[in-house]
């Protein structure tokens, strides 16, 4: 086995050769990039649906290359920076908020069954780590720094106040976020998110059902950490003008515009990985190899319509409320799951 | 490729912590160290450790030092106090200094020189540095410091909770329960019901109702009895 990186990675299973490890790293990075238009497009037509007007249907059959145009357009636009705006660090924070969303797509397993491709055993996934839930929620740790560096350096009050918004907004989530998955954990004995799934195989019944309430703060805590409505304090058109993104345009705020998208995408495959049963199939166990990352796909579109659902829905939340929701309600609700799901693993009845 | 990210996280580390020291600015001293912590953290993945790894980013880089920066971007701006301090303080800083200096030297000299030399341990078990191998550790071997730092962890908690009230001075209105359904029904917050005058928004206070007749502006043929108001006006 030549590892790319050697022997203290070792908790890292790897079915094959370097090159092949190389060829999916790009391979995910463009699978990612290329779901964010579709997704962009998705999100445009479905909000216009849900508001009685057909969304974008100028360019292309259907409106089809309405995010091709919008993103041709920004990057084709002037980069411009505050005057008083901290010069490397405005540069940087839109990059780190970029690089943190695409580095938890490789964490989303997409099969258990190493595939055979061409006689080269390739398993369906960037990285399949003993750890990898705890990989996930550092770099969505290291994410926050790019919208808080962000609103910081460009020394603008609206994004200063976003980005402190932001930084409340994320830390106090996070910590329910975690909480909500230990019992998911719990049940499973494991970090791994294949292992989650396999799990959810064994049992014959999704985490969803046995862990709703699990499911449910992490759901509502997830829409937080990525900034979603009712949780978009960070960029309240309405009070902030953009926020944390206020003084970015063109290249840069595509930037942060796609990790957006990258982040709704990775959180809806993250859901359907932990509380939706991954790959699986309900009521068919022999389903084909090659069926399970459409599975994962189709799941994923599933969670992503139903955030969009909410964003056509609900009003934004006042600050205070978000605070309080977080740390007097999610937060007690999730330590309480963690505790019963905690006494049903090791209850002698069960 | 494991001497390559060593000496790159290594001498990141150095630097960056050279620069939380010396750095005037506090914003990016305190960059600086995030720098620091996540080239630890590199180092914690090469020392077949990928567990402490990713908790030190969890934990610090995600939560203990956006704390950081939070209160740096607020507060710190860049008018740190110079010089500063009465010479007995002075003093008694450096002199911890130095103990601090001179203890780590002994510890370095005492067990670390000697592994260098080496090559590390020939095999390490796979399950080495694994979270289930850690939790077993910490819940048999290492039970009582654990427990010890989760009670130090408990006791700051609520201290900062108890000096965060006192300093507030909390008002009378605000001693009572955690109610959940003060989300429901929230103060001040410009709904339709303060609009028409049925709450007073106090903000921090319970929403008391205004009684029409109470207000002198309000003329006597206006007062026609807003529905749910008149019950159990004041």
């Amino acid at each position: 086995m030549t590892a790319l990186v050697a022997a203290p990675l070792g908790a890292v299973n790897y079915a094959e050769p370097w090159w092949a490890q190389l060829i999916k790293a790009f391979l995910i990075f463009a699978i990612g990039f290329s779901l964010v238009p579709l997704v962009l497009l998705y999100e445009r037509k479905l909000l216009g649906r849900f508001q009685n007007r057909p969304g974008p249907n100028r360019v292309g059959v259907y409106g089809s290359m309405q995010p091709l145009a919008d993103i041709g357009k920004l990057l084709f636009k002037e980069q411009f920076k505050p005057r008083g705006a901290i010069g490397w660090l405005f540069v940087a924070a839109p990059i780190i908020s970029m690089v943190a969303a695409l580095a938890t797509m490789p964490l989303i397993p997409f099969s258990n069954r190493p595939q055979d491709i061409f006689g080269t055993p390739v398993g369906l996934y960037g990285l399949d780590s003993e750890i990898g839930l705890l990989i996930f929620f550092a770099f969505s740790a290291i994410g926050s720094y790019g919208i808080l560096l962000g609103g910081w350096s460009s020394v603008s009050k609206y994004s200063f106040l976003g980005a402190m918004r932001g930084a409340a907004q994320l830390i106090s989530y996070e910590a329910a976020q975690g909480l909500a998955l230990l019992g998911v954990v719990m049940t499973t004995g494991s970090l791994s998110l294949s292992a989650i799934v396999d799990q959810q195989g064994d049992q014959h019944v999704w985490f969803l059902v046995p862990q709703i309430v699990g499911a449910f703060i992490f759901f509502v805590a997830t829409l937080a950490e990525i900034n979603r409505t009712p949780f978009d304090l960070l960029e309240a058109d309405s009070e902030l003008v953009g926020g944390f993104m206020t003084e970015y345009g063109g290249g840069r705020f595509a930037l942060y515009y796609v990790a957006e998208y990258v982040h709704l995408i990775v959180a809806g495959a993250m859901f359907s990985t932990l509380f939706l049963g991954g790959w699986h199939i309900p009521f068919w166990q022999g389903a084909p190899g090659f069926i399970d990352p459409f599975v994962v796909l189709a799941k994923t579109l599933v969670v992503v319509s139903v955030i969009i659902w909410i964003r056509a829905t609900l009003p934004r939340l006042r600050y205070d409320q978000l605070m309080s929701f977080g740390w007097k309600i999610l937060l007690p609700l999730a330590t309480l799951n963690a505790l019963v799901t905690a006494l049903f693993v090791v209850a002698p009845w069960s | 490729m494991d001497e390559i990210l060593f000496f790159v996280a290594g001498i990141a580390a150095v630097v960056a912590a050279a620069g939380t020291v010396f750095l005037r600015n506090p914003f990016y001293a305190v960059l600086s160290l995030v720098v620091h912590l996540l080239s630890l953290s590199l180092l914690f993945l090469l020392l077949y450790a990928p567990f402490v790894a990713v908790v030190q980013v969890m934990v610090y880089v995600g939560a203990v030092m956006v704390l950081y920066v939070f209160v740096n971007a607020y507060v710190g701006g860049g008018t740190e106090p110079q010089g500063g301090g009465a010479p007995t303080l002075r003093a008694f800083s450096y002199a911890i200094g130095l103990t601090l200096i001179a203890t780590i030297g002994i510890a370095i000299l005492g067990s670390g020189l000697q592994v260098i030399d080496g090559s590390g341990p020939e095999n390490v078990r796979a399950s080495f540095g694994s979270p289930s191998e850690i939790g077993e550790l910490l819940l048999t071997k290492f039970l009582l410091p654990f427990e010890a730092a989760s009670f130090l962890l408990l006791v700051a908690a609520i201290g900062a909770v108890v000096l965060a009230r006192r300093r507030r001075g909390a008002l009378p209105g605000e001693e009572r329960m955690v109610a959940a359904l003060d989300l429901l029904a929230p103060t001040g917050t410009g709904s339709m019901r303060e609009g028409v005058g049925a709450i007073n928004p106090t903000p921090g206070g319970f929403s008391s109702r205004i009684t029409p007749s109470q207000g002198p502006s309000s003329p006597p043929g206006e007062h026609d009895g807003g529905g749910d108001d008149d019950g159990d006006a004041r």
